[in-house]
């Protein structure tokens, strides 16, 4: 057995990972993997970048960007296999849901500019994350410039509901299943998701460090196995019950069953329609959003960051390996 | 130098405060949670986070310059000096440098922060071991006590008979202890727990 250590964040899209590891699948694959729970994207990035993790569940445009930023040619990262799509959501408070209903987003903002009221804040999960660029979109589709006439901020999603409730944050882009615990405490009001807003969008990735595959395809290619099984469990409806009690463990995403069931019945997809394959389309449209946004300067060159990161090449030769 | 600390776990942010209180004109404050109202009013050159804070990702969101806020507010101490934050996310904590403060002066904070955290570390190693210690005694006194009283022996002997079974088994006594007590309990009609 090859011992590995993989990271995750508690959100429901951690699925594959937990599913690989509990189904026996990564032990099929002669591989012993640990799942290690981290608090922050950052401290995921870090530890993959700095070779604590050997690989974990990461925003898709976290590879991109920490590629982008490497310093050293160690700490840059390939995403051979996408985890998800679609799946997360923009709830905004109870209040705000009202307003828009009677006026529009662009009249509530120009109203509390009138009355000399802070502007609103939206909350993301972190600056590069697909829920970022939906967030910008959605605003800016409704007449408000995201940069201008409304804060973004970034909150750890197990504190966005609550800082919902108190007022702190006027509605949020995040994954599941806080749209749907926002929902269920009264707190919120989900309005559209980003399977509405960009349908078929890549948002959790494998991030892995570009050396391995390199150093050891042969076990990368096990892992990608390992992990399409998973991806296929995880889309079947028969599923779906025992995958929302599983995700509901303390020690996993530590949320209601409930809650996550009725997120997994939502549109997230793991594996079906070639869901999993990172296409150079995909790649493409993340930096494309990442210089709109001011995240990446005009010098990158899409074409070749997007070849030498999405890695979708590795995961077909890893399934075609086995026949 | 003004130092932040933001750490969900009050004993080691204590721990970690109470060492930057001797690094030269250090004033330090800990909070369990980042709040961008209270880090501005108190103006800090440099913010120690530990790796499993959910905190890290807002900081890292202020490294951003957008055109609401057209200057970086921190950058992590990546910069500073080649391997020193790599050493800092292994040893479980990350800087970030309020735009400003000469790079170098962030590795005197970075080692104390780091010498804390695995300080500890040890100490909470230690304690669990105690506390396993502990148990086992216990566990090799009531497997002796069981023993004596089914086989009437006296303690010397009962404890010998533990130690000549372990020794066959190439276990450790209070394993041998264990399975003695689980074992009579599933005789006695228990489940063995």
């Amino acid at each position: 057995m090859t011992a590995l250590t993989l990271g995750f964040i508690p959100l429901t899209d951690c699925a594959p990972l937990v599913v690989a590891r509990e189904m026996g699948f990564f032990a099929d694959e002669g591989l012993s993997v640990t799942l290690s729970r981290e608090a922050s994207w950052a401290t995921i990035r870090d530890k993959v970048a700095f070779g604590a993790l050997d690989g974990a569940h990461m925003l898709a445009p976290i590879p991109l960007a920490a590629t982008l930023a490497a310093a050293r040619e160690s700490a840059a990262m390939i995403a051979p296999m996408a985890l998800n799509r679609n799946g997360a959501g923009i709830t905004v408070s109870t209040g705000l849901a009202g307003a828009i209903a009677a006026s529009s987003l662009a009249q509530v903002v120009a109203a509390r500019r009138q009355d000399g009221r802070p502007p609103l804040t939206f909350a993301v999960v972190f600056p590069y994350a697909v829920h970022n660029y939906a967030l910008r979109g959605w605003l800016a589709a409704a007449g408000v410039d995201p940069n201008l006439d409304v804060s973004i901020v970034v909150v750890p999603p197990p504190r966005m509901v609550e800082q919902l409730a108190d007022g702190r944050i006027d509605g949020f882009c995040v994954g599941a299943p806080w749209n749907t615990m926002a929902w269920a405490t009264g707190a919120g009001e989900m309005l559209t998701t980003t399977a509405t807003l960009l349908p078929g969008a890549p948002d959790k990735v494998l991030g892995v460090p570009w050396s391995w595959a390199e150093r050891d395809r042969p076990l990368l290619e096990a892992v990608l196995r390992a992990l399409t099984r998973a991806g296929i469990w995880c889309d079947a409806a028969a599923n779906r019950q025992d995958l929302a009690t599983l995700l509901a463990r303390p020690d996993l995403v530590d949320a209601p069953a409930s809650a996550i069931a009725r997120a997994l019945d939502g549109e997230i997809i793991f594996q079906r329609d070639g869901a999993a394959t990172p296409s150079q389309a995909d790649a493409l449209w993340i930096l494309s959003q990442m210089q709109h946004w001011g995240q990446i300067g005009p010098q990158v060159d899409h074409a070749a960051l997007a070849s030498r990161v999405f890695r979708g090449d590795l995961l077909e030769r890893a399934l075609t390996a086995r026949v | 130098m003004r130092v932040l600390v933001i750490d969900p776990d009050p004993a080691r942010a204590a721990l970690v405060a109470e060492g930057l209180a001797g690094v030269d004109p250090a004033v330090v404050r800990q909070s369990a949670v980042f709040d961008a109202a209270e880090a501005l009013a108190f103006g800090p050159d440099v913010i120690v986070v530990a790796c499993d804070s959910p905190d890290r990702d807002t900081l890292e969101s202020l490294r951003e310059a957008s055109q609401a806020n057209p200057r970086p507010i921190v950058m992590f101490a990546d910069r500073s000096e080649p391997g020193l934050a790599e050493q800092a996310v292994r040893a479980g904590v990350a800087a970030y440098v309020v735009d400003g403060l000469a790079p170098g002066r962030v590795r005197s904070i970075l080692d104390v922060a780091m010498s804390r955290f695995s300080l500890m570390q040890q100490l909470r190693g230690d304690l669990a071991k105690a506390r396993a210690d502990l148990e086992s005694r216990k566990t090799v006194d009531r497997a002796k006590g069981l023993l004596m009283k089914e086989r009437g022996l006296d303690e010397a002997a009962a404890y010998g008979l533990l130690r000549k079974l372990a020794m066959d088994k190439g276990r450790s006594i209070s394993a041998v202890a264990a399975d003695l007590l689980a074992f009579a309990g599933i005789l006695r009609g228990g489940d063995g727990s």
